[in-house]
């Protein structure tokens, strides 16, 4: 019997309508959760894919709705540490080059974190600040490959 | 179905993405919920360890990740126990000590997520009321167990920072942000009064190599530009320009190479604060003059020169320079407590094979782990904590159910541990309800606290910020016991 199927990806729990965070953020929190899925054939297509290629989902969204929303509502293993307000690196996407050539360039807080991303391309993208518009119908979102060297396996750090 | 009840130390942002990816990777749903229990230790009375007390107080978004920790705090197959020193010396006080001999009987799986919470010191400057070390400035401002004393700020003027990574950064920018600027934040009250009589202008941030090897990242060096009440020190243009032969810069170093010829927002000489990167310099001695009139000597920090050799070195050139300061902070990194179980002083932190922990003879010690920084070194946010954690989950579940496919995290290899290799410390069989009785007796008498305990406190906190107009207003750890003695008394069961 195969075990393909034993562990699914973690759905990710995020309670719809949980309150924006009161505080003093600088950068204002996106609000997740809660987005509404279109008529099936009415939205834009998103096609989400593993690091391999291998596709994942192909779903539909609004017109405004972010990446990290996105990938949450259809339960797609996007992580998003921070909660949409750039201050870490965990929902960067790879964007295919034709749609990432149509989205507004990013600010230099997202290029701060893309810094810091593992595996980034020159498509690369933190998914919280990618939003639909009609022109990005069709588009592939990649996940990037984890690095391996998380593990030290008894290396000994450099020295300087 | 033989159980995995997990004892975590630690009860940091790795210990809780460990968590959160096991209980979710075996949901509710699944027949196999049961057989998972977690117990998560921590030394300090709240949860969240470097979240809570190392994240500056004015960077308040990179806490958003603590949601996901109490939505895996909310599965009660989670318990968290507060205020549990196990295994090694603590300076803090009223913690209950806990060998781990009296924990291990009572769990099938151990993983250690105890950080690293030393501070490397520097061989030419050792501890003084005149030189200390980053770690102590951020345990104040964010109130730490450890209660270090308060830097004199209000007799202090001239600050150099040792090392040029982002809690250095960090420190830098918490002295030289106007206090009105961090008063919405969740900067204690002491702490923000101190800072409105400090005395401080001029910060120096001192590194053994250049701009191309400096630690700090784009986001923060562009924070300090931007200060409103303090300007860079121009730099010499002559350290701008990458070395011949060096290899072409990352993106980073391009971006923070654009950052450093902009300089900062304010130019220097139009503001009362100031503050320098001090490039190829490292220190050699800090002395108090020997004869000077009464209260009126100065520390003075003797640097050499340095300069890089082939292999990208620093190595000392002829040169030193004479620098009059009042505080030298220390922030050369960090590793693992030396009497940390399993902890390679050599190494600085636990050796690991794919999260699986090995002892002195580097054999596999069966069930237990470690994630984060004890496995890691002091390198590394929460993108790759949460990484190497998901990683680290995914191998505690490969090594539980053998020939199954766990396979959320890519991996290039895979190898399982051979039985007779491993080295055996924990029980196979255990009552998968039970913790030690000293934690249980600790619990009663309120010297131990519970994640509802912490989530009565946060709100409180919360609610005495709201009424000061900003995040929160933290409590000590008396404070909160005698608000939990009265919000959450002990003879009432949750």
């Amino acid at each position: 019997m195969s075990a393909r199927n034993t562990f699914p990806a973690p759905p990710i729990n995020r309670p719809l309508g949980r309150p924006l965070r009161r505080g003093f953020h600088t950068t204002a929190a996106t609000f997740h959760g809660g987005i509404d899925r279109p008529e099936p054939g009415t939205g834009i297509k998103v096609h989400f894919q593993d690091a391999k290629g291998n596709p994942l989902k192909t779903i539909e969204a609004n017109e405004g709705d972010d990446l990290l929303s996105i990938a949450h509502e259809y339960d797609i293993d996007l992580e998003g540490a921070c909660e949409g307000s750039v201050a870490c690196s965990t929902c960067h996407v790879v964007i295919d080059p034709d749609h990432y050539d149509l989205l507004p360039e990013p600010e230099d807080d997202e290029n701060d974190m893309l810094d810091m991303a593992f595996g980034l391309t020159d498509t690369s993208r933190l998914g919280c600040q990618v939003r639909l518009t009609k022109e990005l119908d069709g588009m592939t979102a990649t996940l990037p490959a984890a690095t391996r060297n998380m593990f030290v396996d008894g290396k000994k750090p450099t020295h300087h | 179905m033989a159980p995995l009840k997990l004892a975590i130390v630690g009860g940091g942002p790795s210990a809780f993405y460990v968590a959160s990816r096991l209980l979710s990777l075996l949901p509710q749903s699944s027949s196999r919920a049961s057989a998972l229990k977690i117990d998560m230790y921590d030394r300090l009375w709240a949860p969240y360890g470097l979240v809570r007390y190392g994240v500056a107080p004015d960077h308040p978004e990179v806490k958003n990740c603590t949601h996901k920790f109490a939505e895996a705090a909310a599965d009660p197959r989670l318990r968290f126990f507060g205020n549990v020193n196990i295994g090694t010396d603590s300076p803090i006080a009223d913690t209950l000590p806990l060998s781990l001999r009296a924990l291990i009987p009572h769990y099938t799986h151990l993983l250690l997520a105890t950080g690293c919470t030393v501070p490397v010191p520097h061989p030419a400057l050792p501890p003084s009321p005149l030189c200390v070390p980053a770690l102590s400035l951020v345990h104040w401002y964010t109130q730490h167990p450890a209660r270090p004393a308060p830097p004199p700020l209000e007799r202090t003027t001239h600050v150099t920072l040792i090392g040029n990574g982002n809690v250095a950064l960090d420190v830098a920018r918490m002295l030289l942000t106007p206090p009105s600027e961090l008063a919405k934040y969740d900067v204690p009250t002491p702490v923000l009064a101190a800072l409105e009589r400090s005395a401080v202008q001029h910060v120096s941030i001192v590194g053994r190599r250049g701009p191309f090897q400096a630690a700090f990242t784009t986001k923060e060096l562009r924070e300090m530009m931007a200060l409103p009440d303090a300007a860079m020190v121009p730099l010499d243009p002559a350290l701008l320009v990458p070395p011949e032969g060096a290899p072409a810069p990352t993106r980073q170093q391009a971006r923070t190479l654009q950052l450093l010829q902009k300089g900062s927002k304010n130019a220097f000489g139009t503001t009362r604060k100031t503050w320098s990167l001090d490039f190829f310099r490292e220190p050699r001695a800090l002395a108090l003059p020997a004869s000077s009139s009464a209260g009126t000597a100065r520390p003075r920090l003797t640097l050499g020169h340095t300069e890089l050799d082939a292999a990208g070195r620093a190595v000392a050139v002829d040169g030193e320079t004479t620098l009059e300061t009042d505080l030298v902070v220390t922030s050369l990194g960090h590793r693992a407590e030396p009497s940390a179980p399993w902890a390679d002083a050599a190494l600085g932190h636990t050796r690991t094979a794919r999260g699986r922990v090995l002892d002195a003879d580097g054999r596999v010690v069966r069930n237990v782990y470690a994630s984060g920084w004890a496995a890691m070194g002091a390198r590394g946010v929460l993108a790759s904590t949460m990484l190497d954690a998901y990683a680290v989950a995914d191998t505690i579940l490969q090594d539980h159910f053998p020939g199954e496919d766990v396979h959320t995290t890519p991996v290039s290899e895979r190898d399982a541990v051979r039985a007779e290799e491993a080295v055996e410390v924990l029980p196979r069989e255990v009552d998968v309800h039970a913790i030690p009785g000293e934690v249980e007796s600790g619990w009663r008498e309120g010297r131990v606290t519970d994640f509802e305990d912490w989530k009565a406190v946060d709100s409180e906190e919360v609610r005495r910020g709201e009424v000061l107009g900003k995040e929160r207003e933290r409590m000590v750890w008396e404070e909160a016991r005698e608000f939990l003695a009265f919000a959450r008394p002990r003879n009432v069961r949750a």
